[in-house]
């Protein structure tokens, strides 16, 4: 990141400004600032690149995933000839499920609620590390900022 | 700012805000064949009487799969296809939900 950005070359993170509430505000960052203090941000487009994942999207996209595939695999199960051996087995997890037309609706729905929680959670955890990842990086640049103090005493 | 400077920013953003659905696609489908082709060939390294007999269920749904090397690479190609298209539901629902602000 650093120096290889030509709008940023020392590589700043945004000022607490910038991040509001748990998201970068890249809406006018650089609306009427001066240059000096546009040189300690990161450039908006920059920014963008460390903008969290939308946990509520995100959730619902795993979940609508998990639930098509359960769904497709029990109708594929219903459509062809013989016993369906195995997949029955998700009933001790999915209360109500079983290798039928009702069967698959219910586990679809669970597929959905389980898809939905895991991908909340994947989500929330990726901004977390991504977070704490910039945190550090900050904290580490402003302490290499202050090593010189006890220099100038 | 001219509407063009604002268009461009716009697009920019966008298009960094949004998954790219082609490359999840790849992504999951990697994941899922590598999955399935190191499990299959794990069991047959692995050997034994039957070898992978509940691994080999997986045979009722994909026609032609099965605990071997060759079932290996069909299964891989199996789950590629399902996991590419796994994955583009994933970019497209994330992207048509996903908040912009």
């Amino acid at each position: 990141m650093k120096a290889d950005n030509p709008d940023q070359p020392d590589g700043r993170l945004p000022d607490g400004d910038a991040l509001v509430g748990g998201k970068f505000d890249t809406g006018d960052l650089d609306a009427g600032v001066p240059d000096e203090a546009l040189n300690d941000r990161l450039p908006d487009s920059a920014a963008l690149l460390f903008a969290p994942l939308d946990k509520r999207a995100f959730g619902t996209a795993i979940g609508a995933a998990s639930a098509l595939l359960l769904g497709a695999t029990t109708a594929a199960m219903l459509l062809r000839p013989g016993p369906s051996a195995g997949l029955g087995l998700l009933a001790n997890y999915f209360t109500g499920y079983s290798v039928s037309g009702t069967g698959a609706l219910i586990g679809a729905a669970w597929a959905f609620a389980v898809g939905f929680v895991a991908g909340w959670l994947i989500a929330f955890t990726r901004n977390l590390t991504l977070a704490v990842s910039l945190f550090l990086i900050r904290s580490r640049m402003e302490l290499d900022e202050a090593s010189d103090f006890l220099d100038h005493i | 700012m001219i509407p063009q400077e604002e268009n461009a920013k716009e697009a920019y953003r966008s298009t960094l805000l949004r998954l790219n659905a082609r490359a999840w696609g790849i992504a999951v489908g990697l994941v899922f064949g590598t999955g399935l082709m190191v499990a299959t060939i794990l069991l047959v390294m692995k050997g034994g009487e039957q070898v992978g007999q509940h691994l080999a269920l997986l045979g009722q749904l994909l026609p032609g799969y099965r605990v071997s090397i060759a079932g290996a690479f069909i299964g891989f190609a199996y789950l590629f296809v399902i996991g590419y298209a796994i994955g583009r539901v994933i970019g497209s629902v994330y992207n048509s939900l996903a908040r912009g602000d």
